[in-house]
């Protein structure tokens, strides 16, 4: 008899029930296997890993209620309704019934995935707390090619970097940005909606390569589901923020009827300058609800028809531009952010990030990544221009405090403004201060950039510039905040130095009082070691004979080369009775400790080289 | 080279051009026939008839060769028309003469514009008189043209290098016409006005100049068109069959009925298109519905039940770049170029994924090429693996450590060594306390035995034995003071000489043996041991036939007042390793490498076996209470066996991380100690409890250090003081250490 023998009539149990390899489950749908992949990728159902294989261990086992799920899954019947469309559209052709066949095509069937996002995310937060891995593919696609070869669709990357803009303006309209990082990878950002850390890697603005190996047709079906989850989920924002603006009229808002779609000035659409262009979508609703006086003069128009390109263009662009012309004036970004401020529902930290560029005008050069700093700079409530057209205020504007260089020299410098390095933001957005300055300008090599995502303490390294940054921030706290025109605050500054001071003298009074605290504890360690050896000593006294042809062990001089062995001892003997599993698992975590010791150690050991080499080449 | 190949393209495109039109004209002629035939009937356009007439007759020539009423010219130029196609089929196999051709081409032209232009016609008609002569000769044109190059339709790099074209019908080498210099070329070509209509013929090797008929005719080629401007391609069709009034119908049958009827199936298609489009299932001009793409999904939250079915787990989300991952990290987190070559030589998946580097500035960072992969790579794993809640302990790993009395509540102990035995020369191997404490005695493999005051730690007697001794052992009873001690093959009993004189008297009476009485039993193979009188020592030698290991005392079972051996009537399974006594009942134990065996003395029977589970037993001790046993074993394992829980081990110790030399346990206090090879003894706290239920508690009390390592033996024995808390122990390094409390 086999080993797994169940009588006739008697039904699966068990793990054997439980679970159908993939195989098994193509069989049972009926579907082909890309199909399969397809629905499983859209409905999000995965392998399980059963506790007994029945089938063997070179299979994918996945549960069947999830099979059910997905053969009761209209999409499943829908699939298969469109193949028998496009049959049907393949006959017509090729019996050149071309009338029969273009009727086809223009009412292919379609489907959509709302129903499916509402039944993978009941609620909203459900959907954000898995948009990570959508952002980081539509930023991805918004980059790619579009190549046909491997069936990217021209319009697929459009609508990627359409959601991808306006994801970036509502961030940084509502100022829900909270830490970003230049990696070789890209630009990693991170930002906090309703508790969760949404966290997302934007490739770098450059050519991007397309590997062979890599099958597009699965990333497309991710993509599809995630432009479908990322729509519905703009919309919801569409609605949040409606609620956010709790001084707009609700009425007014269906009276200039917004939809989700954002219309965009296609005139800053094409200088990709798409995120600028939705901000200014943005920013033209508030204004327009806000004051309906806004009154477009003659003069305003002709003024502007002369200028665009786009004379005679449709009446809504025009429009539009009217529109933005009020707020092309210099405070009329300030004057919005100011009207957020009002909204008493953001937390401290919100404010915290919507302050931090208040008081600071940037101009970008042509050479910076435009499409990050646009992004970063806004949402951390700086008013930005660029080198080009459609900027909202020239390079020679006389405000303008910092200027974004990413060049070896700069030629001509204005003496108002100082010329940084685009890391400088980057990093003031990380340590929510504004840097000084000196360490960014153009020329030099920036100081080395670090991750926010890391905590230093539990690594167990801090590197160096963590560590100035941290004494910056302190002494931010408790002064009131440098003048980001100033700049001046140099390290030798006297009143830097006294703060420096000040962390200083805490710093070493907590490492006294610890000190004294562990000499204490030695203390009394030595002490009743002391004790017990000369209790032996007693004892052997006691039972007479002293002159012993060995020599004495004197208690005092060992005891301290000793202390290490005894804990060790004591942690060896404290080990040796307990049961072999627990002995396992304290043995992999102290693999795993060693090994997080050996990186810091190495990085300390490089470190050291590091600075030995400075010194000797002095 | 340029312009006889474009020449040749021309040529060709000419060739097919006359075929079509060749065919067309074959066609029209059927269809003016009809025309004609049609005509007849209707009596109408009688100009049109005559007009055609003479092609048609001369058709009819060609089809029945019946009669022959038309001109002779004109079936001439019927004929030259034919040649002429012929002539192009053969030109086409690599012969061709322009003279032919524009001869030919101007004969179709006739032939086709025959009808309404009788003069060109006659024109024609001279020449194709020629050629028709020249038909009747011979089918082929080649032969029209006597001086022609004969090389045939072979690839002419053949004869690049050579002087000759091809041969003539003689055989003899047709030579190429003298080069002219390139610049005399040149300067006549300038001087030539009509240079530009001259063509070179590689295969006859001769300058053509075409005519400007010739350049028409290329010209309107060139555009796609038919050669001849005269040629009208879309000629209405004229059927050749006469469908009505024949004599013979094909059919005869009468007309159906149908045939007058409209289509019951069509009405009823109507029928139905119409109401669909009234119903509107069948739009027309429809643009698909725009839907709007997005609304609101999520309306309130709070009415949302949860997610149906299975429990989800959701993804765990992608690791977060740390400091090396920075365009621009501290220098510190950039590993060096001997570091980077030395991932080389690492497994596959044990390389770092992901190596930092440096840029100095933002602006010279590349796009990343692993982007697209490292994407793909996360899709997988979120449709590809399988996902498990797992628990992730996060505990302190002090948490783990069990809790145990204080050590301080488990006093007194050893802890450190207060005196040191120095004499032996070798590693001594073994030790044993008297009875009363008072003195220890040890053996060492340099061959000799000494007997230590416990206190003073003075040698008090010697005995140079000459081979290594493997172990001593004091009789446990005071009053008879004897050593026993093995080496080799052979087990001495010594007499200290310990003791007062009375004591001292029974006792030599006590070793002295008779003559040996081994000669009688020497046949008898069963008498394992012999017993010797040993005179130098003052003791008793027995004689084994094997290596003697270790030897016991026992108060009720020895044999030593009747001078007689007894053997263990039980069948052991392997070597025996180590033996014991039973504290108080007649029970002995003796341990294989792998097992113990209990066994029962008075009924000399099995009563338990003991499966240690470790790979050899170097060593067994019982308690003094007789229910326990521990057993240490030469992988570092310390095993101790409850006998009335199990046959397995109740705790496995895996202190020592060699092998483990000796186990003690000590007579009257709850400790037992194991000593290694290590260099290390270890003393437990043992406690064994009257009561049945509680398990014995087991604690580890202290690591003893102090002893060297000698040819990696560390510590070879340990024993215990019989009264105090203190421990022997013997090492490798010929020092005997005593640790007290």
């Amino acid at each position: 008899m086999p080993k797994h023998y169940r009588p006739a009539g008697k039904k699966k149990e068990g793990n054997a029930a439980r679970y159908i390899t993939r195989s098994q489950a193509v069989k049972y749908l009926q579907v082909s296997l890309s199909l399969f992949r397809k629905l499983c990728i859209l409905k999000g159902i995965f392998p399980r890993e059963p506790k007994k294989k029945v089938k063997g261990n070179h299979h994918t086992y996945y549960h069947t209620k999830d099979i059910l799920f997905l053969k009761h899954e209209p999409l499943l019947e829908k699939f298969r309704e469109m193949r028998a469309y496009e049959k049907k559209i393949k006959k017509a052709v090729s019996k050149k019934n071309r009338d029969l066949a273009e009727r086809l095509l223009t009412r292919k069937p379609s489907y959509t995935l709302d129903m499916l996002i509402r039944e993978r995310y009941p609620k909203f937060i459900d959907a954000l707390r898995d948009l990570d891995d959508c952002l980081s593919m539509v930023h991805l696609f918004a980059a790619l090619p579009a190549v046909e070869r491997e069936k990217i669709p021209v319009n697929r990357v459009h609508n990627c970097r359409r959601l991808g803009h306006e994801w970036q303006a509502y961030i940084a309209r509502t100022h829900k940005l909270r830490k970003t990082f230049i990696s070789v990878k890209g630009i990693y950002y991170q930002a906090e909606i309703d508790g969760q850390k949404i966290t997302w890697l934007t490739p770098h603005a450059l050519q991007q390569v397309l590997p062979d190996d890599v099958d597009y047709n699965i990333m497309l079906t991710f993509l599809e589901f995630y432009e479908a989850s990322n729509i519905c989920i703009y919309h919801y924002f569409e609605f949040v923020f409606v609620t956010l603006q709790a001084f707009v009229n609700f009425k007014l808002y269906h009276s200039i009827n917004v939809k989700y779609p954002p219309i965009l000035d296609p005139w800053l659409e094409a200088l990709a300058a798409d995120l600028y262009a939705l901000s200014r979508y943005f920013d033209n609703r508030a204004s327009m609800t806000e004051s309906t006086t806004t009154s477009f003069s003659e003069s305003d128009v002709s003024k502007d028809q002369g200028k665009g390109p786009n004379y005679d263009e449709s009446e809504l662009r025009l429009a539009q531009l009217q529109q933005q012309l009020p707020s092309n004036e210099p405070g009329a970004l300030m004057h919005l952010v100011q009207n957020a401020a009002e909204t008493d529902e953001d937390d401290s930290e919100t404010r915290e990030c919507k302050t931090l560029f208040k008081d600071v005008k940037l101009f970008l050069n042509r050479e910076v990544p435009r499409e990050s700093l646009l992004f970063v700079i806004p949402a951390f409530g700086g008013s930005v221009s660029w080198d080009g057209e459609g900027a909202p205020f020239k390079e020679t504007d006389q405000n303008i405090t910092h200027q974004i260089v990413d060049r070896p020299t700069q030629g001509h410098k204005f003496l108002s403004r100082e010329y940084v390095q685009p890391q400088w933001i980057y990093d003031c957005v990380n340590a929510r201060i504004l840097l000084p300055v000196e360490e960014y300008i153009v020329g030099r090599i920036p100081p080395p950039h670090l991750s926010p995502f890391v905590d230093n303490e539990a690594e167990g390294y801090v590197p160096e510039y963590a560590e100035t940054i941290k004494r910056l921030q302190a002494a931010a706290r408790n002064e009131v905040l440098p003048m980001p025109g100033v700049g001046k605050e140099d390290l030798d500054d006297p009143q830097n130095l006294l703060v420096e001071g000040v962390i200083d003298r805490a710093e070493a009074i907590e490492a006294a009082t610890k000190k004294r605290k562990m000499s204490v504890l030695q203390k009394q360690y030595h002490d009743e070691l002391k004790k017990e050896l000369r209790s032996t000593q007693i004892s052997t006294a006691s039972d007479g004979n002293k002159e012993s042809v060995s020599e004495h062990i004197d208690a005092g001089e060992d005891s301290l080369p000793d202390l290490s062995q005894i804990s060790k001892d004591a942690d060896s003997m404290s080990k040796i009775v307990m049961p072999r599993k627990k002995q396992k698992l304290l043995k992999a975590m102290e693999i795993g400790k060693e090994r997080k010791q050996a990186s810091v150690d190495r990085l300390k050991e490089r470190k050291r080289r590091i600075e030995e080499g400075k010194k000797s080449g002095k | 080279m340029k312009v006889p190949r474009r020449s040749a393209r021309q040529k060709n495109l000419q060739k097919d051009a006359e075929k079509e039109e060749a065919i067309n004209l074959l066609e029209q002629k059927e269809n003016t026939e009809e025309v004609v035939e049609r005509s007849k009937d209707e009596e109408t356009a009688v100009e049109e008839e005559n007009f055609v007439e003479s092609p048609v007759v001369s058709d009819d020539d060609d089809e029945d060769f019946s009669d022959d009423d038309g001109s002779l010219g004109e079936s001439g130029s019927e004929d030259s028309h034919l040649s002429g196609e012929e002539d192009v089929f053969v030109s086409s196999d690599g012969e061709d003469s322009f003279d032919a051709k524009s001869d030919d081409v101007s004969g179709n032209g006739a032939s086709g514009s025959g009808r309404d232009d009788t003069e060109h016609g006659k024109d024609d008609d001279a020449e194709s008189d020629d050629s028709r002569t020249v038909v009747e000769e011979s089918d082929s044109s080649e032969d029209e043209v006597d001086p022609r190059n004969t090389v045939g339709d072979v690839p002419l790099k053949w004869y690049k290098e050579e002087e000759h074209i091809g041969y003539d019908l003689a055989g003899k080498k047709i030579k190429k016409k003298e080069r002219q210099d390139k610049l005399d070329s040149f300067l006549a070509s300038v001087d030539d006005s009509k240079n530009w209509r001259k063509i070179y013929d590689e295969y006859n090797d001769e300058e053509v100049e075409l005519t400007k008929e010739e350049v028409k005719v290329i010209k309107r080629l060139l555009k796609g068109k038919a050669p001849h401007a005269d040629f009208d391609p879309y000629v209405p069709y004229v059927d050749w069959f006469s469908w009505d009034d024949s004599k013979h119908p094909l059919s005869s049958a009468p007309e159906p009925k149908r045939r007058f009827i409209p289509s019951k199936w069509e009405s009823k298609k109507v029928v139905q298109y119409v109401r669909a489009i009234r119903k509107g299932l069948i739009k027309f001009d429809e643009k698909p519905k725009e839907e709007p793409s997005a609304y609101l999904l999520w309306g309130d939250d709070s009415s949302a039940i949860d997610r149906q079915g299975l429990a989800y787990i959701p993804a765990p989300k992608p690791k977060l770049p740390g400091h090396e991952e920075s365009y621009n990290p501290s220098l510190e987190y950039i590993p060096t170029q001997e570091e980077i070559n030395s991932y080389q030589l690492m497994f596959e998946e044990d390389r770092p994924k992901f190596i930092p580097k440096r840029f100095t500035s933002l602006r010279n960072v590349p796009a990343y090429e692993k982007a697209v992969n490292e994407n793909f790579g996360r899709c997988l794993d979120l449709y590809l693996c399988p996902r498990a809640r797992k628990k992730r302990i996060n505990i302190d790993p002090e948490s783990l450590k069990p809790k145990l009395p204080s050590r301080k509540d488990l006093r007194p102990y050893p802890t450190s060594c207060y005196l040191e035995y120095k004499g032996h020369k070798g590693p001594v191997v073994s030790i044993s306390t008297e009875s009363t404490g008072q003195w220890i005695a040890s053996g060492s493999s340099d061959g000799t035995v000494r007997i230590w005051e416990v206190e003073t730690g003075r040698c008090i007697k010697i005995w140079e034995l000459g081979e290594s001794v493997s172990h001593v052992s004091w009789n446990p009873l005071p009053e008879r003071p004897i050593l026993a001690v093995c080496m080799g093959e052979d087990v001495y009993l010594l007499n200290t000489g310990l003791g007062n004189a009375e004591e001292q008297k029974s006792l030599e009476e006590l070793l002295r043996v008779e003559t040996p009485s081994t000669p009688d039993d020497s046949d008898n193979d069963k008498t394992a041991v012999n017993w010797i009188q040993d005179d130098k020592h003052g003791g008793i030698r027995l004689k084994h036939f094997k290596t003697v290991s270790s030897v016991e005392w026992h108060l009720l079972i020895h044999l030593l007042s009747k001078k007689q051996t007894q053997r263990i009537p039980f069948k052991l399974h392997g070597l025996p390793v180590s033996t014991a006594f039973h504290p108080s009942r007649s029970a002995f134990f003796i341990s294989t490498k792998k097992n113990i065996r209990v066994y029962d003395l008075l009924k000399q029977k099995l009563i338990k076996k003991l499966e240690t589970g470790v790979r050899e037993v170097s060593s067994i001790a019982i308690h003094p209470g007789g229910d326990n046993l521990i057993v240490g074993s030469k992988d570092g394992k310390l095993c101790w066996f409850d006998m009335d829980l199990s046959s397995q081990p109740y705790r496995v110790l895996n202190c020592h991380p060699k092998d483990i030399n000796r186990v003690a346990f000590h007579r009257s206090y709850p400790l037992f100690a194991s000593s290694s090879d290590d260099c290390t003894a270890y003393v437990f706290h043992g406690m064994v409890y009257s009561d049945l239920n509680q398990n014995p508690l087991i604690v580890p009390l202290e690591i003893l250090r102090g002893h060297a390592s000698e040819n990696g033996r560390g510590v070879m024995d340990c024993k215990f003081h019989p009264r105090q808390p203190w421990l022997f122990t013997a090492g490798a390094d010929s020092v005997i250490k005593l640790y007290c409390h």
